[in-house]
């Protein structure tokens, strides 16, 4: 616009300020013009034409089931039933294609013997795991392509069609090496009679149904990518990438979505233990270890098991008890240490009552250990050697008091923040009243730490079947477990302690969520009727 | 009385006196309650071992020296177990951390597709769980288990923190970010620049939590790490140290005995050793403590 006015203006003289008029105003215009392309209310009218591009429903319906069958690829990573690696029984059950990559020892953990003695050859097993890494490479293509770039305008959707193509291809290749590796395995002419016997025997090698399921699904999205493709090779095409901020907003968030799902979600699946007669070690579970609701009985007529869980609920109510019936005793810190005028007292009270919350179970237990154990500090200072530790008198009480002196001081921080919200006036108008310290307390700093109070006291309710078990498993022994041995802690010892009871703990397990949720409700429903509002 | 005279030159009286006696005395005995063990734990590991075992250490260290110290490093399961410790606590969080911010960020954004459903998705997990064997099957499954990744990826999105975040980002006011992106910049240069260094307060207290939380940890290691003994946390360690010492405690053979009285010094070493970090970020702690952090995430 400057060289063309530039050019005129040699032209006539008159005509320069009109020009330059113009240019101001063009600039001006131009630069609006920008402001608006760069900012938020950037105009989509090009993109909504590259979309109107699409008239076609049949593309619109192929790019979703595209992303469906991405998306089960991804998915179906996870699951050690769907491994399309599994190509032989030497390869640890319950392993997902993903935790071969993750590990080549653990993918030879139970081959060192037949790799020292020549019955395979460690080359077979390199293949295959390279073959796993060609695959875990091809599918972050297809999702790039399939998910990602699909979202774009249609200059991304011709990369991310490349992307698909480049990603099935590979995915193919990958399939093929699997294969290979399973050929190699069955063709035993060549080998030593020793090596074809023991292969026989011990190898097993065939393709696994995922195998076939994935093989399928990478034709699928190769075979409707070049559909789509196609369709887009018609169009005209975007000269610059672009996505629209709702769909880069959605992709930016998808990756932390992914593992929510993972490892919050995907342990739900785990529930199906409790139908089935499992122990560790047994790999998948197949359909005649099903035994429907066997255990869910086993937990209500089994003799020995319910006397363990009475006695595991009673000691779980109990020490829930005695926790929610001191809740209180944090408030009363608080209003205690806020009538200490003394600011330094008071910060040195503050520094040292929190530390103990900041450390594990593990270090309270060591300290109770130098101090209270048979030869520690105490039986030292009174010359006796008692062992406090094995002691089951008042057993509840001392787990209490450790929560309590781990506890405490950092408890009472939010009621001292909630006090010094507390409006002063309150407090004058009370003095002038002539209300004594103890009446100030009662009638103007309890009711204003009431709420706070009922909410903490409502999510404890909640919660009274969640003990925690790094407490009671570490303080803990041979004598005091019957009266420490809480609900987690239960479950925990039902599988970690040498029993490998799996379906029966997931029972007890999915009980107790279930239970929990529920409380959650009541204790929500119960805080609106109590004061307006839920605690979720 | 007229001794005892209060700031604004009210004379107290027996009453209040009183009430001060107790109220001081009291603070003062849980403060020390608080604050010996600690001391007492460091001065049983400063001590000559011979007087600690006959009990001759009590409120002062007797025969100073720091041989405990060298001979944990000298200890490679120890330093092991310390460097596996440190590695984790510092990955997990800045990965936690990180996503946090990103995610209290995205889901501040309205025009996010189908924003309601995925901030359901994500925060709906914070009021359920799975129970502990279906959660080991599935990080078994995962491959997760004798694996390194097993202590950080899991804690990568947090809910309850993503919340904290999200809180505190909208309290920024939006016109910062709306000028952002009127200049061109996109939602990745508008986190890096605006929202990241405004929400420093908010990610410094989570940052703090959350490596207290990793350094503390210890059942994930106890569950995940069966057979990588090279894998263990810190905690792990001294929680194996612990009922070693214990089992050798119960034991009356003077084996047993002179065996405990060996893990005893390393045990306390090694206690001494985890705590020191933690007192350590504690001062930068006191800052955050009466922000009411709390309070907002529970609608107090």
């Amino acid at each position: 616009m400057a060289d063309n006015s530039k050019e005129q203006s040699g032209v006539r003289e008159e005509d320069v300020t009109i020009k330059t008029y113009t240019e101001v105003s063009s600039d001006l215009a131009n630069d609006l013009s920008a402001a608006k392309n760069a900012g938020k209310t950037k105009d989509y009218t090009k993109e909504k034409h590259d979309e109107k591009a699409y008239p076609n429903k049949f593309t619109q319906v192929t790019y979703w089931v595209m992303r469906v069958v991405a998306f089960l690829m991804l998915f179906l990573t996870l699951f050690p039933a769907t491994n399309p690696a599994y190509v032989t029984k030497l390869i640890p059950q319950n392993t997902s294609i993903l935790a071969i990559v993750s590990s080549y020892t653990r993918l030879t953990q139970n081959c060192t013997r037949a790799f020292n003695k020549g019955y395979i050859t460690e080359a077979s097993f390199k293949t295959l795991y390279t073959g796993s890494w060609v695959y875990i490479i091809a599918l972050v293509l297809i999702v790039a392509g399939v998910i990602v770039l699909s979202l774009g305008n249609s200059k991304f959707k011709r990369l991310g069609a490349a992307v698909t193509l480049g990603g099935g291809a590979l995915s193919i290749v990958s399939l093929l090496i699997m294969k290979s590796v399973v050929d190699g395995f069955n063709n035993t002419a060549n080998l030593p009679e020793k090596s074809a016997n023991w292969i026989e025997k011990n190898v097993g090698a065939a393709l696994p149904s995922g195998w076939y399921m994935l093989l399928a699904f990478a034709i699928a999205i190769i075979v409707l990518q070049l559909i789509a493709f196609a369709m887009l090779l018609k169009m005209p095409c975007a000269t610059v990438f672009e996505m629209e901020p709702k769909f880069q907003l959605f992709l930016l968030i998808l990756p932390f979505a992914f593992l929510a799902l993972v490892f919050s979600y995907l342990p739900l699946w785990g529930w199906r233990y409790a139908f089935f007669d499992y122990e560790s070690g047994d790999g998948e579970l197949t359909k005649d270890m099903f035994v429907g609701l066997k255990w869910f009985k086993f937990l209500f007529q089994n003799e020995a098991t319910k006397a363990n869980l009475a006695n595991v609920m009673k000691n779980t109510l109990g020490l829930s008890f005695i926790g929610i019936s001191t809740s209180w005793l944090p408030m009363v810190f608080a209003i205690f240490l806020s009538e200490i005028h003394n600011s330094h007292f008071k910060r040195i009270v503050q520094i040292f009552t929190t530390i103990p919350n900041f450390i594990s179970w593990v270090l309270v237990y060591s300290i109770a250990f130098i101090l209270f154990s048979a030869d520690g500090l105490i039986n030292s200072l009174m010359g006796t050697s008692t062992m406090f530790l094995m002691s089951t008198s008042h057993l509840w009480l001392k787990m209490w008091a450790w929560g309590t002196w781990k506890g405490l001081g950092w408890s009472a921080i939010i009621y001292i923040s909630a006090i010094s919200g507390i409006d002063q006036q309150l407090y004058e108008a009370a003095t002038v009243d002539g209300a004594g310290r103890f009446q100030k307390m009662w009638h103007v700093t309890l009711p204003g730490l009431l709420p706070t109070f009922i909410v903490l006291l409502v999510m404890s309710i909640a919660g009274i079947l969640s003990n925690g078990m790094d407490q009671y498993l570490v303080f803990s022994n041979a004598s005091t477990i019957d009266k420490l041995n809480v609900l987690d802690l239960y479950v925990y010892k039902l599988v970690f302690d040498g029993n490998g009871l799996i379906p029966l703990s997931t029972v007890i397990g999915m009980a107790k969520s279930i239970i929990s949720i529920i409380l959650l409700f009541i204790a929500n429903t119960a805080s609106k009727a109590i004061r307006g509002s839920g605690i979720i | 009385m007229a001794k005892f005279k209060s700031k604004e030159g009210f004379a107290y009286k027996p009453g209040d006196i009183i009430f001060y006696i107790f109220d001081y005395l009291i603070f003062g005995i849980f403060t020390l309650s608080c604050f010996f063990p600690f001391y007492y734990l460091f001065i049983t590991t400063i001590s000559s071992n011979d007087a600690v075992n006959k009990g001759l250490v009590r409120f002062y260290p007797i025969g100073i020296q720091f041989q405990n110290y060298i001979d944990i490093v000298n200890r490679s399961e120890v330093l092991t177990a310390f460097l596996v410790t440190i590695a984790r606590t510092i990955l997990a969080t800045a990965l936690m951390v990180f996503a946090s911010a990103l995610v209290g960020y995205l889901v501040t954004k309205k025009e996010m597709w189908h924003r309601t459903f995925i901030y359901r998705f994500i925060f709906i997990t914070m009021y359920f769980n799975a129970g502990l064997i279906p959660w080991y099957m599935n990080m078994s499954m995962l491959g997760l288990t004798n694996n390194f990744l097993a202590y950080i990826i899991p804690g990568i999105v947090a809910p309850y923190n993503i919340i904290l975040v999200k809180t505190y980002v909208e309290s920024i006011p939006a016109e910062l970010e709306e000028s952002a992106q009127m200049d061109g910049a996109g939602f990745m240069t508008v986190f890096l620049r605006i929202i990241w260094p405004l929400s420093k307060p908010i990610l410094a207290t989570i940052a703090i939590f959350g490596a207290v939380g990793n350094w503390n940890s210890f059942t994930d290691s106890l569950m995940l790490m069966q057979q990588s003994q090279n894998l263990r946390t810190l905690q792990h360690l001294l929680y194996n140290y612990l009922t070693m010492s214990t089992s050798l405690n119960e034991n009356s053979s003077s084996a047993a005995f002179e065996a405990a009285r060996s893990v005893v010094a390393m045990k306390n070493t090694v206690s001494m050793v985890s705590i020191i970090p933690i007192l350590m970020v504690y001062p930068f702690m006191m800052k955050y403590f009466e922000k009411g952090i709390m309070l907002g995430a529970v609608k107090g």
